[in-house]
C-alpha cells in the first residue's frame, strides 16, 4: 500500500517558485509516494496571524482545514513556516472542545514539512541526487525553532554526491524576512538581509540552500541586488539534481 | 493610526540609529553569546532545560498567587524591622520616595541600577525636589553624565567608546581623564565613594523578593548595590511586584540561572540577601530600611492569560542579546528603558497599544529569545497577542490598527475564501507585473511594496503549478478528496 | 497608601480568577542540577582555582602560628595603616587583631566613623560558607560580623576554615534561612560597562585574598 501525500503547495510557493513545487512532485513520487493535490487550497492564514489579524487567520484556517480535512494520507509542503502554522497555531485558532480545534487537531498531526517527510516518515537521507559544489544552508526560523528541523535538512543535503556542505557564520540567524516585517519596518530588514548576504559570500558558498519560500525571496533578492554570484535556491532544486 | 503623541514610533527610532550602533551592539552580544554558551555547556544541556524549567515553574506559580506572595512578603519585611508601602501607579511610588527622603532631611541620594527606578522616572522627581541623586553602577553613571538612558540593561553604556567616555568624564568632572578603562573606571570608583560615603539616602531595586523571608536580592558586580544598601543611613528599594519568588530555597534556582544567561558568570561578584535593617544594634547597615512594592501596569499584564507570562522576566538580557532586531538597532529605538523582546513585551503592555503599538511588530517572529530565555517565556506568543490587540482590540482596549490594515486584511482573507477569485488575482498580478518584471524580479515597486525594492527586487509572479499539474500526463485528475472506494 | 494596597491586591485576587492552570502547591525546587559532595582535598584545590580565576589571590596557611608572617608580607606589599576587622571568636583564636597591631597597623572598629573604616586598606573577615564551583564565598552579617570589613576597604582578607566548603548553593540556603543578611562574594569586584574591557576594583574591594587555615 503506497504512501499518499496531499500536496500543501503554499501561495508563495505558488506564485513566486512553481519549479520547486513540481520537483517535489518528482521527488515524491520517484520515492513511491502516491501524490494528490487539492485544487481548492489558497493559503494557511499565516500572513493574517502574523499580522495580528486573527479573525481573518481564522476563517482562512477553517477553510484550509475544510479543504485538507477531508483528504487521506500525508499531507506535505515545502514550506517550513506554513507547516509550523498548521501544527502550532491552528488548534490555538479554535476553542479547545470545538469541532474545528479536532479537526484541526488531527489534520496537524499528519502534516509535514518536505525535508522532515522524508527523514523521519519515508526514513530517507539519500534521494540519489548529484550537485557538485559548495554549498551553504541557511536554517529558516520556522523550520528551525518552529519544527525544530536541525538535522533534516542538513542529513539529506550530507547525501548529495558531489556536493560539499561549507560551514555558514550566523547559519541560525534570521534572514530578516519576518513577512510583513519586511515591509513594516524595511530599515531594520535590510540590515538584516545584507548582514546575511554578508556571511554567504564570506561562506565561500557557490549555493545557498534554504527551506522556505520567503527566506529564499528575501536572500536571493539581495544577493542580486549586491550583484553576487552566489545562487540562493530551495534545498529541493538541490535534492532533485 | 489612532496613537497617542508620545507614540513609540519604532520605525523611525529604526532610522535615526547611530552609525557605530550595531557594529557596538554585535561586538558586546557576541562577547556575552559566547560566555553564557560555554557556561550552558559546562552544566549540560539536561541540567540546564531543568533548571529552565524549574525556574518557569518557580516564576509562574509566584505571579499566579501574586495576591498571597505580596501580602506575606509585606508580612515578613515588616516583622524583620522594613517598612513596607504600596504604589499603584508611577506618580505614587515617586512621592512615596519624596516623602522618605524628606522626612531624612535628604540632600544627596545614590542609587544602584534599578530598571523599576528609570520606568518611574525618579531621578527626575528627585532632581525636581532639589535632591541630587547619583547612579552608582559605572555603565548608568557614564550615560547619566551624558544625560540619555540606558542602552542595554545589563551594560547601559556599551556603545560609547573609552574616548567618548574620557572626554565626557572631563566636560563633566572637571578632571584630567586618559582614554583607558582601568583609569577611568578609577576615576569613577573615587568619585563615587565621597558620595556613598555622604549620601544620606541609598536606593536600590531588587533582582528579586522573596516572600517567605522577606528578602531583597540585589545583583551586582561592581559592588555599588552593597554599597547603597549598607552605607547610608537609610535605604529605599523599589521593586516591582512582579519580582516575587515565593520561598527561599527557590532562589538557587534562579540564582543558578541568571548570571549564566546575562553575561555567562557562574555567579555575579555580589549577590546580597537582605531581610530588613540590621536587626541587632552594633551591627553596621541602614537604621531604617523601606520597600516600595510597585505596580504601575504590572496586575493588569496578569489579567490577560497568554499575556501573564511577560512577568516571569527575571531581566538576564540574554533576549536583547540574541535577538537579531535588537543587534541591529540598539536598545534607544525601542523608547523604553528595558528593550529587546523583552522590553517590547513588558513596554508593549505597561504602556499600552496606543502608545507601544509599534513595539510588539519590531520582530520577525524568529524565536531565538523564546530559545534562550532562562525561564521559559513564551515571548513570540505573547508578541503574537499583543499584535492582534493593537489590530482588533480585546475587552480592554480599543484597536489602534489604521482602518487601512484591517479593511485590507478582509479584502485579502475574502480573496483566499474563493479558489477562483485567488486565482484570478494570481493571473491578474503576472498582467499586471508586465512594465515592471525583468528577467523574473521586478526592482522598483509602487507603495506599499515600494519599502521592500528600496534594499532588494521583489520576484515576478509566474504561478503555472495547477495547469502544469493539469496537464501533465497520467496526472489529471487526481483529487485530494476522498473518491469512491479510496 | 491603604487604598493603593486594596486596589493592587484586589486587582490581583480577580485576576487570579482569570482562566489559566490550575493553582498548586510551590514548585519543588528538589535540588535541581545540585552538585554532589566531593572529595574535600578536591573540592579546596577547586575552590582556591575558581578563585584564581576570578582574580583573587589564595593562600594556604598550616598553622595560626603561621598568621603573622603572612599578614607581615600582605600588610607590607599593600601598604597597609589601618584595618578594620570581624570580631569573631574564631578571628580571635587566630590572633588577627594583635598581629596586626603588632605590625603597626591601626585598628578601626567597624561602627567607628564611616569615613575612618574607609580609610582603611585593609578589610579581614571570616568566611561562613564556601562554594567550590563557582569560587563562592558566603558571609553573613552580626555586630561580631561587620558588613563593611568586606565593603569598604581596597583589599579584602578573607580567612576560611576547610570545615566550611558546601557542595552547591542549596546547602548554603538549606542553612541560611534566618539569617537576617547574607552576601555571596564571588571574586574582587569588576564591571565590563567600559567598551567591554574587564576592569577590577570598582564600589568594592579592589583585591580579594583567600586564605585557608589549615591545622598546622
Amino acid at each position: 500500500m503506497a504512501i499518499k501525500a496531499q500536496l500543501f503547495i503554499t501561495c508563495l510557493a505558488e506564485q513566486f517558485f512553481p519549479d520547486v513545487l513540481k520537483r517535489m512532485v518528482g521527488l515524491l513520487e520517484r520515492l513511491g509516494v502516491d501524490v494528490a493535490f487539492p485544487e481548492e487550497q489558497t493559503c494557511c492564514g499565516q500572513p493574517f496571524f502574523n499580522t495580528g489579524c486573527r479573525a481573518q487567520a481564522r476563517d482562512v484556517a477553517a477553510r484550509w482545514l475544510r479543504v485538507f480535512g477531508g483528504t487521506d494520507g500525508f499531507i506535505v509542503s515545502p514550506s517550513g513556516s506554513c507547516v509550523d502554522m498548521v501544527r502550532h497555531h491552528y488548534p490555538e485558532l479554535f476553542p479547545p472542545g470545538s469541532a474545528e480545534h479536532r479537526l484541526a487537531a488531527e489534520v496537524a498531526s499528519r502534516t509535514f514539512e518536505l525535508t522532515q517527510f522524508l527523514v523521519n516518515q519515508l526514513r530517507v537521507t539519500d534521494v540519489g541526487a548529484r550537485f557538485p559544489a559548495k554549498v551553504a544552508y541557511h536554517a529558516s526560523c520556522h523550520l528551525l525553532r518552529g519544527l525544530k528541523a536541525r538535522e533534516e535538512p542538513k542529513a539529506l543535503l550530507r547525501a548529495v554526491k558531489g556536493l560539499e556542505l561549507v560551514p555558514l557564520p550566523g547559519e541560525e540567524t534570521c534572514c530578516g524576512f519576518g513577512g510583513a516585517f519586511s515591509v513594516i519596518y524595511p530599515e531594520v530588514s535590510r540590515a538584516m538581509m545584507e548582514a546575511k548576504v554578508r556571511s554567504i559570500a564570506s561562506s565561500g558558498a557557490e549555493v545557498v540552500a534554504i527551506g522556505d519560500a520567503g527566506c529564499i525571496m528575501n536572500i536571493a533578492g539581495g544577493l542580486r541586488r549586491a550583484g553576487s554570484p552566489v545562487r540562493a535556491v530551495h534545498l529541493i532544486e538541490v535534492l532533485t539534481s | 493610526m489612532r496613537q497617542a503623541p508620545n507614540a513609540i514610533d519604532f520605525r523611525v527610532n529604526s532610522q535615526r540609529v547611530p552609525p557605530g550602533m550595531p557594529a557596538a551592539v554585535q561586538k558586546a552580544t557576541a562577547k556575552f553569546l559566547g560566555n553564557r554558551a560555554a557556561v550552558v555547556e559546562a552544566l549540560g544541556d539536561g541540567t540546564w532545560q531543568a533548571l529552565r524549567q524549574a525556574g518557569h515553574d518557580i516564576r509562574l506559580h509566584a505571579i499566579r498567587h501574586l495576591d498571597h506572595y505580596l501580602e506575606q512578603a509585606e508580612r515578613a519585611v515588616a516583622a524583620a524591622g522594613g517598612q513596607v508601602h504600596w504604589a499603584r501607579d508611577a506618580a505614587q511610588a515617586r512621592s512615596i520616595l519624596l516623602d522618605i527622603a524628606a522626612r531624612n532631611g535628604v540632600a544627596l541620594a545614590v542609587k544602584a541600577k534599578s530598571m523599576a527606578t528609570e520606568e518611574i522616572g525618579l531621578n527626575h522627581a528627585l532632581q525636581g525636589a532639589g535632591i541630587r541623586v547619583l547612579e552608582t553602577d559605572l555603565g548608568e553613571y557614564i550615560v547619566q553624565l551624558k544625560g540619555v538612558g540606558p542602552a542595554h540593561i545589563v551594560v547601559p553604556a556599551f556603545h560609547l567608546s573609552k574616548e567618548e567616555i574620557a572626554s565626557l568624564f572631563r566636560e563633566k568632572l572637571g578632571v584630567e581623564a586618559p582614554a583607558e578603562a582601568e583609569k577611568l573606571t578609577e576615576i569613577a570608583r573615587a568619585r563615587l565613594r565621597e558620595e556613598f560615603l555622604s549620601a544620606g539616602l541609598g536606593i536600590s531595586g531588587g533582582n528579586f523578593l522573596v516572600a517567605e523571608t522577606g528578602t531583597i536580592v540585589t545583583v551586582t558586580n561592581e559592588g555599588n548595590g552593597r554599597m547603597c544598601t549598607t552605607v547610608p543611613p537609610v535605604h529605599v528599594a523599589v521593586v516591582g511586584i512582579d519580582k516575587v519568588v515565593p520561598d527561599w530555597e527557590s532562589l538557587t534556582v534562579l540564582l543558578k540561572l541568571l548570571a549564566r544567561s546575562a553575561t555567562g558568570q557562574k555567579l555575579s561578584c555580589y549577590t546580597q540577601f537582605i531581610t530588613g535593617p540590621p536587626r541587632s544594634r552594633g551591627e553596621t547597615g541602614p537604621r531604617e530600611m523601606h520597600l516600595i512594592l510597585l505596580d504601575n501596569g504590572r496586575s493588569s499584564i496578569l489579567e490577560t492569560p497568554e499575556c501573564r507570562e511577560t512577568l516571569l522576566c527575571i531581566r538576564c538580557g540574554a533576549c536583547l542579546n540574541v535577538c537579531p532586531v535588537y543587534n541591529h538597532v540598539g536598545g534607544y529605538a525601542y523608547g523604553y528603558p528595558i528593550s529587546g523582546p523583552t522590553g517590547a513585551i513588558f513596554a508593549g503592555q505597561i504602556l499600552g497599544p496606543a502608545v507601544a503599538g509599534s513595539l510588539p511588530f519590531a520582530s520577525t517572529l524568529c524565536g531565538a529569545c523564546d530559545d534562550i530565555c532562562p525561564v521559559k517565556v513564551p515571548i513570540t506568543r505573547i508578541l503574537l497577542h499583543l499584535r492582534q490587540r493593537v489590530v482588533e482590540g480585546d475587552e480592554a482596549h480599543p484597536a489602534t490598527a489604521p482602518l487601512s490594515l484591517r479593511l485590507g486584511a478582509r479584502m485579502g482573507a475574502a480573496a483566499l475564501r474563493s479558489t477562483a477569485l485567488y486565482r484570478l488575482a494570481s493571473a491578474l498580478l503576472k498582467r499586471l507585473q508586465a512594465p515592471f518584471a525583468r528577467g523574473g524580479w521586478m526592482a522598483r515597486l509602487p507603495a506599499p511594496l515600494s519599502r521592500w525594492t528600496l534594499s532588494r527586487p521583489f520576484p515576478a509572479f509566474g504561478a503555472d503549478f495547477r495547469r502544469w499539474w493539469r496537464d501533465r500526463p497520467g496526472g489529471a485528475g487526481k483529487e485530494g478528496r476522498n473518491a469512491p472506494g479510496a | 497608601m491603604r487604598r493603593a494596597r486594596e486596589e493592587i491586591l484586589g486587582q490581583l485576587r480577580a485576576a487570579r480568577d482569570r482562566p489559566g492552570p490550575p493553582p498548586g502547591p510551590v514548585p519543588a525546587t528538589a535540588l535541581v542540577g545540585s552538585r554532589l559532595p566531593g572529595d574535600p582535598q578536591a573540592e579546596l584545590a577547586l575552590l582556591l582555582k575558581e578563585i584564581e580565576g576570578l582574580k583573587g589571590v589564595t593562600r594556604r596557611i598550616a598553622g595560626a602560628e603561621n598568621l603573622g608572617a603572612a599578614l607581615a608580607e600582605l600588610v607590607g606589599q599593600e601598604g597597609v595603616k589601618r584595618a578594620t576587622c570581624w570580631r569573631t571568636p574564631e578571628m580571635g583564636a587566630w590572633g588577627v587583631a594583635p598581629a596586626l597591631e603588632a605590625l603597626g597597623v591601626e585598628i578601626v572598629p567597624a561602627d567607628a566613623d564611616k569615613h575612618l573604616v574607609a580609610s582603611c586598606e585593609l578589610g579581614v573577615t571570616g568566611v561562613d560558607a564556601a562554594l567550590p564551583e563557582t569560587g563562592t564565598l558566603v558571609l553573613t552579617s552580626s555586630p561580631e560580623r561587620p558588613r563593611l570589613a568586606s565593603l569598604l576597604p581596597r583589599v579584602h582578607l578573607a580567612l576560611l576554615r576547610p570545615e566550611v566548603l558546601r557542595p552547591d548553593l542549596h546547602q548554603v540556603f538549606a542553612e541560611s534561612r534566618e539569617a537576617g543578611y547574607v552576601v555571596l562574594v564571588t571574586g574582587p569586584s569588576r564591571t565590563a560597562d567600559i567598551e567591554l574591557t574587564l576592569t577590577l576594583g570598582v564600589h568594592g574591594p579592589k583585591s580579594l585574598h583567600v586564605w585557608v587555615m589549615e591545622p598546622g
